[in-house]
């Protein structure tokens, strides 16, 4: 019975991370180029949830409306991110980083009553699709085999933004502009159309973080502000501007989250923050980061 | 004797930027250190002022080891360095950035009870004069040109009554009006006040127009030290400018 | 000559203009109803808490992203003193500033040592745990359901009283914030914030100043808190959420960051938007939203910001008129 509990409670713990952490990848590929801290992050990852939703209650009778919806609702965010970056943030980039701030905090309060304009105050559930709608048997415990899914997707999309990274001339770009920002411009790169493109893929990262985590929990408001403190946690442990350490900082986060539930689960939505003081006080720039 | 450094090592990474550098300074000089680009004029200036610890050797100053201290507190003990590019503080008035240094001299600056706005008016003025920008004194700091600036900037360090003053590159980015108005603010401020004048310079006019002694950087190491005339006659001063555009 | 002139005729009307507003603010009650009252009430305390902010924020450029953590501390403080232990209301009033004076002795030293984003995490990941350990802790702190009761003397049982003690104790506050915004500490903040490494190279130690002005912040903070807390008779977990601490960073940009008064006037204008948008339509966030993506693009400074660069146009348009 102990050991089923932990089991699943520990896969459980490393399912929610993975998803935290396709949306933290989005945050730390913008801080890294940008130079910003997105605030707005998790209220673009639930209005990806949301369109998630929309899609999927709206027109229920077609066949994998669930797949389509997991292409369309990062798209939408991606193509939101878009429009936010070209009217509000090229104008504020030179500043200082508190305008940034405030300016992207607004921005969760609008895009959050957007939101409540849309679809309303209520909890919205998603079904996984076919064939994922069971549970499945894992190391001698049953669990959702759709929660599964997302926990496999993490390193894949891992390694897809590795490839992108590497292989790709955004990727290149990317690198260089995380390792030496003014060295890119006087490279011939066209500065605003990479940022714009960068912030588009932050947000399709959220957006689809955000259609992922409909089946496994309630839609509804105020999920933007638990997910945005979640990705600080795990990207200041893994180094702000390493998507790696966002990967490495969501299976830390996970599972000591899960622990923290088994051994004293009333403390345990203390741990992500005592760990992130801990980091910051001791080790600001994380596990991968770079030391200013 | 006001400064020595005793073989005085800085490197960053792999690459050694100071190396074995001693010198010394009389009070009252006024001289010089200049060397190609990449020489460690700079990492050696920042040394001195405590912005990087050495890796090895010592640095006195008026006989006291100063080697590693806390920027503030070298200030404290007499050394006051003026920047390269212009450190001043830009939404300030000319006045509150002079007027800050006076009553960070005085000791005055942890006061929170009593306003600030008359203490140190005396003082904060002589130094606004002295570098000649009493009548902007209640212009803001970033509006000012770019002379005036540096005049705000030497303003700065001179306010903290320093004994010794580091002025790195004063002349970097003049025209040659605003090089000559510095230069003789800095020979003038040398003669009034008994200050010890240690500057780095790539204006070779400036260098040999007004420094005692100069000594020469390349690689690290100080390779030459002597009066302008003795150094314009090395050799190896020669060949290590060689090919250099001042 | 004629400059000395025209400076005390600009300080005889600031003058005039502080007497004016304390008549106004002495003769209120007598005025206005009892609900505007409370408004105005919330209206002094968020003025406090924003200014107590603005000592970091717009003195010293630290931005922090967890005053509501210290905000509810001398709210808790002052709550747990009356009504656990049953300590009269005036100590448990002044124990909640120095309470949460304290907690900023403790965040602030590991906080100042980090600059910029860091410094900022730190302080959202203090505060969160604040406010964790206040959500948790039932059997002190009453969890979720807070503490509600909270007994003031009868003599300010009324709205009209506690408006008095609202005011005297905020003014007080006000005061002594204004004299350490001018005093020679006040203008090394200001150094510090324009140019940390130069303010260092002219003898500040940097760090120490940073660290008084955070618990200096944090009682004022504090001192909000408490005053809230006596004024709702209640309190929730929900005042250390990092939410209440973003609504002073806005209240503090609105009114303007880099003037005293500027987040007075921020709390005023926040509280008066707040209830007349809410009565016009339910999507208060939205249009708040907008407001300050707004102000950040188009008027940094704030509202304070904005009337005084219009001041100095009019000095300046005055002076050159009358010198040539």
């Amino acid at each position: 019975m102990l050991a089923e509990n932990i089991i699943r409670q520990l896969l459980s713990g490393l399912s929610m991370g993975m998803v935290v952490f396709i949306i933290a990848a989005g945050l730390s590929l913008i801080f890294g180029t940008l130079k910003v801290l997105n605030m707005a992050h998790g209220a673009i990852y639930m209005f990806g949830a949301f369109l998630c939703y929309w899609l999927t209650s709206w027109l229920p009778n077609v066949p994998g409306i669930f797949w389509w919806s997991l292409v369309i609702a990062p798209l939408g965010s991606a193509i939101f991110g878009g429009i936010i970056e070209i009217l509000l943030l090229r104008r504020i980039y030179g500043l200082d980083m508190m305008y940034q701030w405030i300016l992207t905090f607004g921005l969760i309060l609008f895009i959050g009553d957007i939101c409540r304009l849309l679809w309303g105050v209520d909890y919205y559930m998603v079904a996984p699709p076919w064939p994922l709608n069971g549970p499945v048997e894992i190391f001698g415990v049953f669990f959702p085999a759709y929660n599964l899914f997302v926990m496999m997707l993490g390193p894949i999309i891992l390694m897809g933004i590795g490839a992108m990274l590497r292989f790709t001339r955004l990727g290149r770009v990317i690198r260089a502009a995380t390792f030496n920002p003014e060295m890119v411009g006087a490279l011939g790169v066209n500065v605003p159309l990479t940022f714009t493109l960068v912030f588009m893929l932050g947000c399709w990262l959220a957006g689809l973080g955000g259609a992922l985590v409909a089946p496994m929990t309630a839609v509804s408001l105020g999920m933007d502000a638990a997910v945005i403190i979640d990705c600080f946690i795990i990207v200041v442990i893994g180094g702000l501007g390493s998507t790696l350490g966002a990967f490495i900082g969501a299976i830390i986060f996970g599972l000591s989250y899960a622990l923290g539930i088994l051994v004293a689960p009333k403390l345990a939505i203390a741990i992500g923050f005592v760990i992130m003081a801990v980091i910051l006080i001791i080790r600001p720039w994380g596990l991968l980061g770079r030391p200013e | 004797m006001i400064l020595e450094a005793e073989r005085v090592s800085k490197s960053f990474g792999g690459l050694k930027a100071v190396s074995d550098v001693s010198l010394q300074l009389e009070k009252g000089e006024l001289s010089s250190i200049i060397g190609p680009n990449g020489a460690g004029k700079s990492t050696f200036f920042n040394l001195l002022s405590g912005k990087f610890r050495p890796d090895s050797g010592r640095i006195l100053f008026k006989g006291e080891d100063i080697t590693g201290l806390a920027p503030h507190k070298i200030c404290r003990k007499g050394t006051s360095k003026s920047f390269q590019r212009q450190n001043i503080f830009p939404r300030l008035s000319a006045f509150d950035n002079i007027q800050i240094a006076v009553l960070s001299e005085q000791k005055r600056i942890r006061n929170i009870v009593s306003p600030a706005k008359n203490q140190c008016r005396g003082e904060t003025n002589q130094v606004l004069e002295r570098v000649g920008l009493a009548d902007k004194q209640n212009r803001l700091a970033g509006y000012l040109s770019y002379g005036d600036q540096k005049r705000l900037e030497i303003g700065i360090a001179l306010a903290t009554r320093p004994r010794l003053l580091l002025l790195d590159e004063p002349t970097a980015g003049m025209s040659p009006e605003e090089t000559v108005s510095i230069t003789h603010l800095i020979q003038k401020l040398a003669r009034e006040q008994a200050l010890t004048l240690l500057f780095v310079e790539h204006d070779m006019s400036v260098v040999f127009g007004i420094s005692e002694k100069i000594r020469v950087m390349h690689l690290g190491r100080i390779i030459a030290e002597g009066n302008p005339e003795e150094i314009q006659a090395n050799e190896e001063v020669q060949r290590v400018y060689l090919g250099e555009t001042t | 000559m004629k400059q000395n002139q025209v400076l005390s005729l600009v300080q005889r009307k600031r003058l005039l203009g502080l007497v004016a507003t304390a008549l106004c603010l002495v003769l209120l009650p007598r005025v206005i109803s009892l609900g505007y009252l409370s408004l105005v009430i919330e209206m002094m305390i968020l003025g406090v808490a924003a200014c107590g902010l603005n000592l970091i924020m717009g003195y010293a450029g630290m931005v922090s992203f967890g005053p509501a953590g210290l905000y509810a501390t001398g709210a808790y403080a002052t709550a747990l003193l009356i009504v656990r232990f049953d300590i009269p209301f005036t100590w448990a009033m002044i124990a909640g500033p120095v309470a949460a004076a304290l907690a900023g002795v403790i965040i602030g030293w590991f906080c100042v040592r980090r600059t910029a984003v860091y410094f900022a995490l730190l302080t959202l990941a203090f505060s969160q745990i604040i406010y964790t350990v206040v959500f948790v802790w039932y059997s002190f702190t009453g969890g979720d359901n807070g503490i509600v009761g909270i007994k003031t003397p009868p003599i300010l049982s009324s709205i009209d009283n506690y408006y008095y003690f609202t005011l005297i104790t905020s003014a007080a506050c006000l005061a002594a914030m204004w004299m350490i915004c001018n005093s020679s500490f006040g203008k090394a903040l200001k150094a510090i914030r324009e140019n940390p490494e130069r303010a260092e190279f002219i003898g500040i130690h940097v760090r120490r100043y940073q660290l008084a002005a955070f618990v200096l912040s944090s009682f004022f903070l504090g001192a909000a808190g408490s005053l809230y807390c006596c004024f709702n008779h209640n309190v929730f977990p929900v005042y250390a959420h990092w939410s209440k601490g973003a609504d002073i960073l806005v209240v503090c940009l609105l009114g303007g960051m880099f003037h005293f008064w500027g987040p007075i006037v921020g709390s005023v204008v926040y509280i008066l938007l707040d209830k007349i948008i809410v009565s016009f339509t339910q999507y208060w966030p939205m249009v708040l939203g907008l407001i300050v993506v707004l102000a950040v693009l188009f008027l940094r400074g704030g509202i304070a910001g904005f009337i005084s660069s219009r001041a100095l146009v009019k000095a300046a348009q005055q002076s050159s008129g009358g010198d040539r």
